[in-house]
């Protein structure tokens, strides 16, 4: 459990405050929902429903990430969210290709939905076409994946966001103030079993310390690859759940999920994590809690 | 898994060690016969063509990479693949005319890719799910019985070099300082 010296940042993105020191805002919980083949709305609707139920009862906030892997499910994704998701409540969009990136934010525009978007992700392969649609259609916020090829350690996710690495001609952080994105949530890049996996977790109270943005990661992607875990079958989701725990337990704001339905499991781990965290922290630091914080609700 | 003939590790299967073909499989259901001598999924552009790479030369019996399947959404890595067997990396370790979004070789050296490319010829079959028509390809590659490359060839993982003293009380890492009560400072500040 730890306290920053340098100055954390805080944004609050369409009504949910993320970053700053540990113990002051709970972690905030996005969870991931894919949609194998044709998009089941009314099942993306109960789940959604579930996780922002448990952000009330919990107090953690959440964010559901939409995976868009399809041109032609933009628009009833979109349409989706204007009509079923809660008004000026945050989105994360999530897509891999430049292409369908550049089409989303035409749409996200279109629909007057870019003040509650967090364009996910800005990374090292970002394209010149999908900067100047960035410019064109801004996002209130992005995560940016401290991906470095090159250098998988925190050193190497530093340089990527801070140079380059020799990859890109800027930082990633300068290329995304160019841009005119303000509200950057730093994304550690977990990496596979076998592949310095436990840099994303030591990553983030390196890179808080370095730069002071809200910093955390997607480690259950991590446990996804850890292929021995098959023959463990009753523990794969346990495992998967509480591996998140370990994002607040370093310093970090944020946890990406997935998939959205193990909220059930993920929301109470982290929940108790927070509420750990506050205490620790109020006794040592003196950091109190948000008035929204689980251990103000809860205990 | 790992295998002493393919020591980066992987998902992957192996069959016939001294079979030629490697097949690469992307979004599709196929499990080869065993007279191929590897085959497993490709998933990225990156680290994913590295550890193909790596596994494929130190087997000097494979001399052909079949790739096959439906390319993989935003990461190319199918495509990416075939540009470095014809293309190489450029001075920043970039795959040459590579479509994925980080195609991006940065853990091994320009001599084990350039083993890579002499050694294997590569058969696109990107976009093909028909599996009758990808095992007639891997069949007519085995048919040619071609003859070993010679040696193998081990890469060596490139590393950062990290120095560790008695005195670099370290924790986390070297960048911070962790005071006993979890205060975290950056070093020398």
């Amino acid at each position: 459990m730890f306290s920053f010296t340098k100055e954390q940042k805080v944004f609050d993105i369409s009504g949910i405050k993320i970053g700053g020191q540990p113990g002051v805002f709970p972690t905030v919980l996005i969870g991931g929902l894919f949609f194998k083949g044709e998009p089941d709305f009314n099942s993306a609707e109960e789940q959604i429903k579930n996780m922002l139920n448990l952000s009330k009862k919990l107090a953690n906030p959440s964010i559901t990430d939409f995976f868009i892997r399809k041109e032609e499910f933009i628009e009833n994704i979109l349409d989706f969210i204007v009509k079923k998701y809660p008004k000026n409540h945050p989105i994360s969009i999530d897509i891999i290709e430049p292409d369908l990136k550049i089409k989303t934010l035409e749409i996200l525009d279109e629909k007057k939905l870019l003040s509650r978007t967090i364009y996910n992700s800005i990374h090292v392969g970002i394209t010149p076409e999908e900067q100047d649609a960035l410019k064109n259609h801004t996002p209130n916020a992005a995560i940016i994946v401290a991906f470095n090829p090159k250098d998988k350690s925190p050193d190497g996710k530093i340089e990527i966001l801070q140079n380059g690495a020799n990859l890109i001609d800027t930082g990633l952080l300068e290329l995304t103030n160019k841009i005119g994105i303000r509200n950057v949530l730093i994304d550690t890049a977990a990496m596979a079993p076998g592949d310095y996996s436990g840099a994303a977790i030591a990553s983030i109270p390196v890179i808080k310390e370095e730069f002071g943005f809200p910093t955390g990661c997607a480690i259950h992607n991590v446990v996804e690859k850890s292929k021995w875990l098959d023959d463990f079958k009753s523990a794969r989701k346990p495992v998967d759940a509480s591996s998140n725990a370990n994002i607040p337990l370093f310093g970090g704001d944020f946890a990406i999920f997935g998939p959205i339905h193990n909220s059930d499991i993920v929301f109470p781990i982290i929940t108790w994590q927070d509420i750990l965290i506050s205490e620790y922290v109020e006794n040592y630091f003196g950091v109190l809690p948000d008035d929204f914080h689980p251990r103000r609700k809860l205990i | 898994m790992s295998d002493d003939y393919y020591p980066w590790g992987g998902e992957f299967t192996v069959c016939k060690k001294n079979g030629c073909v490697a097949v690469v499989i992307l979004n599709l259901d196929f499990t080869p016969s065993n007279n191929v001598a590897i085959y497993g999924p490709l998933k990225t552009e990156n680290i994913g063509i590295e550890k193909i790479v790596a596994n494929v030369i130190s087997n000097p019996h494979i001399r052909y990479i079949v790739i096959c399947g439906k390319d993989i959404r935003g990461h190319r890595s199918g495509s990416s693949l075939v540009a470095l067997i014809k293309n190489g990396i450029d001075k920043n370790n970039k795959i040459i005319d590579a479509p994925g979004a980080i195609p991006y070789i940065e853990n091994l050296k320009i001599e084990a890719i350039e083993r890579f490319q002499k050694q294997i010829e590569v058969v696109d079959l990107i976009g093909v799910s028909d599996i009758s028509r990808i095992e007639k390809n891997i069949e007519e590659c085995i048919k040619k019985s071609p003859n070993s490359f010679g040696k193998p060839y081990i890469a060596i993982k490139l590393k950062q070099k990290a120095e560790i003293t008695l005195e670099d009380k370290r924790v986390i890492h070297s960048k911070i300082i962790v005071d006993y009560m979890g205060k975290i400072k950056k070093r020398g500040e």
